[in-house]
């Protein structure tokens, strides 16, 4: 194996960071959930982010998308604030940062009352886009899920599987720099969780930038420049995946996947 | 009175029947939503003031409400009853009907997960769009069952108008059945609000179906 440290940065250019996050916090009342959490991605990478229940994964994640408020702390799309010491960039702002990530759900969050095809289209025409245009982005989207045929389907007709494919689509329609998921497969049969990780996998050989909460450690071994573990809202080990899920330097990761392989 | 004089003179307050129907359903409706807006309202006085004319609505009688609203302002103010008896009884039956809808408008959203809300902020909707795009719809869709049984409810509480002497039918069969020392009237309005009643229910069925299509 290679260096790994010198492996984001290949070529010796400085890779373009989509997204940085510095000294993260964010508390529940007196719960601190995550504690000066710093993480950045670059371009093109996909970055596993791995660790028990309860270490503030979701949370991270909320916090980047601005689901949740961060108490403090930086983040930062393409090098610009959307937030800077705690403080929030305007409204408008935050909506224009919107367009930069997708996020994806454990429990996918369709919009049952509409066409699958509806679910993906709405969202950019309420951006303004025109209807011609993301119409036939989404049925090249939906053929890339191996959906093709499933545009008039609703949400409640489709498997769990299919249902957080159209979801991936919808995410992607709307052209994000970077997407985020929680969880992709946590919701689904054993038995369809391969179909959903293997159009991740299948963005992360096109390059798609992402950022992936996750229990599947052979996915995150295979699929990630980086993995990085999370406990009790510290990032214990961060690093390339042979080494944080093959020889991990602390004790907590050692134990976390110890329990994780019983 | 033959039977038929009894239905015909009846029948010419059908209309005012249907005037109060009708005019409660234009205003109760979007009343209530507002109202339950109000209820659900992040800030502490407006939701509790809101809760508080919800219980008084709910905890006292339409009849009352009714008497309120109509002969109140002569008691008040010593102001005109209005002669247009159409005002007050609508006024009322609005104001009753909103407080109802309002607990059912209430459910149906909180009904609704918070993860649609959340998709709908990432994916670029404003709080307006998502709750008419997204929420809305699919709450209509779960009240309809509780809204059928308040409109079937109202159909037949268009004869408490008899309390303010308003003549729609019910009214009219009642002072028939005083003159006339006969209980026909009774079976007559009876029929008249099942059959009413028989449309109302097709009626919801049919838009119930039509949002049959998803789960
Ligand atoms: N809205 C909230 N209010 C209060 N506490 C919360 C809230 N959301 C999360 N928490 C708490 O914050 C902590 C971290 O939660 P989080 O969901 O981020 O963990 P996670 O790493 O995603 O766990 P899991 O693997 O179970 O999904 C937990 O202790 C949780 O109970
Ligand atoms: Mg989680």
């Amino acid at each position: 194996m290679a260096d790994f440290n010198n492996m984001e940065s290949m070529g010796g250019q400085k890779a373009r960071n989509i997204l940085a996050v510095n000294a993260l916090r964010k508390a529940f009342g007196s719960l601190q959930v995550l504690k000066d959490i710093s993480l950045h991605v670059e371009q093109g990478n996909v970055v596993s982010v791995i660790g028990p229940s309860g270490s503030g994964k979701s949370t991270l994640l909320r916090c980047i998308s601005f689901l949740e408020k961060a108490d403090g702390g930086d983040i930062l799309y393409d090098g610009q604030y959307a937030v800077k010491d705690g403080v929030y960039a305007t409204k408008a702002e935050l909506n224009r940062f919107r367009t930069r990530f997708g996020l994806v759900f454990q429990n996918f969050n369709l919009f049952p009352h509409y066409s699958v095809m509806k679910n993906i289209t709405e969202p950019p025409m309420i951006r303004g886009e025109n209807r011609e245009i993301v119409t036939e982005r989404a049925s090249a989207l939906l053929k890339k899920m191996g959906l093709e045929g499933k545009e008039n389907a609703y949400p409640c007709q489709l498997s769990g599987g299919q249902q957080q494919r159209v979801a991936i689509a919808r995410a992607l329609a709307l052209n994000p720099e970077i997407l985020f998921f929680d969880e992709p497969t946590s919701a689904l049969d054993p038995e369809l969780t391969g179909e959903v990780l293997k159009v991740i996998r299948q963005l992360a050989e096109e390059k798609m930038t992402m950022v992936v909460v996750t229990h599947e450690m052979p996915f995150a071994r295979a699929v990630s420049n980086r993995v990085i573990f999370m406990d009790k809202g510290v990032i214990v080990e961060e690093g390339h995946p042979e080494q944080v899920l093959g020889s991990p330097q602390q004790e907590r990761t050692r134990q976390f996947l110890r329990n994780y392989q019983r | 009175m033959s039977l038929m004089t009894m239905i015909v003179k009846m029948s010419e307050g059908l209309g005012k029947t249907c005037a109060i129907f009708f005019l409660t359903l234009l205003f109760s409706l979007p009343l209530g939503m507002i109202v339950a807006l109000l209820r659900m309202s992040k800030v502490k006085v407006v939701s509790t003031i809101t809760r508080f004319f919800i219980t008084v609505i709910r905890g006292t009688p339409l009849m009352l409400q009714l008497l309120a609203v109509t002969y109140g302002p002569y008691y008040l103010f010593r102001a005109n009853v209005s002669r247009n008896k159409l005002i007050p009884v609508v006024i009322a039956f609005s104001i009753n009907y909103a407080a109802y809808f309002a607990e059912i408008y209430r459910g149906g959203i909180e009904s609704i997960s918070i993860g649609q809300y959340e998709a709908a902020e990432v994916l670029g909707y404003s709080k307006f769009q998502t709750f008419m795009r997204i929420i809305l719809p699919q709450v209509i869709k779960r009240i309809m069952p509780s809204v059928t049984n308040e409109v079937v409810t109202l159909v037949k509480d268009t004869s408490m108008a008899f309390t303010v002497s308003y003549q729609e039918m019910f009214t009219i069969g009642k002072q028939i059945a005083n003159s006339q020392t006969s209980f026909m009237p009774f079976v007559v309005a009876g029929v008249f609000y099942y059959i009413f009643n028989a449309i109302v229910d097709y009626l919801m069925g049919r838009i119930e179906k039509s949002l049959d299509y998803y789960r």
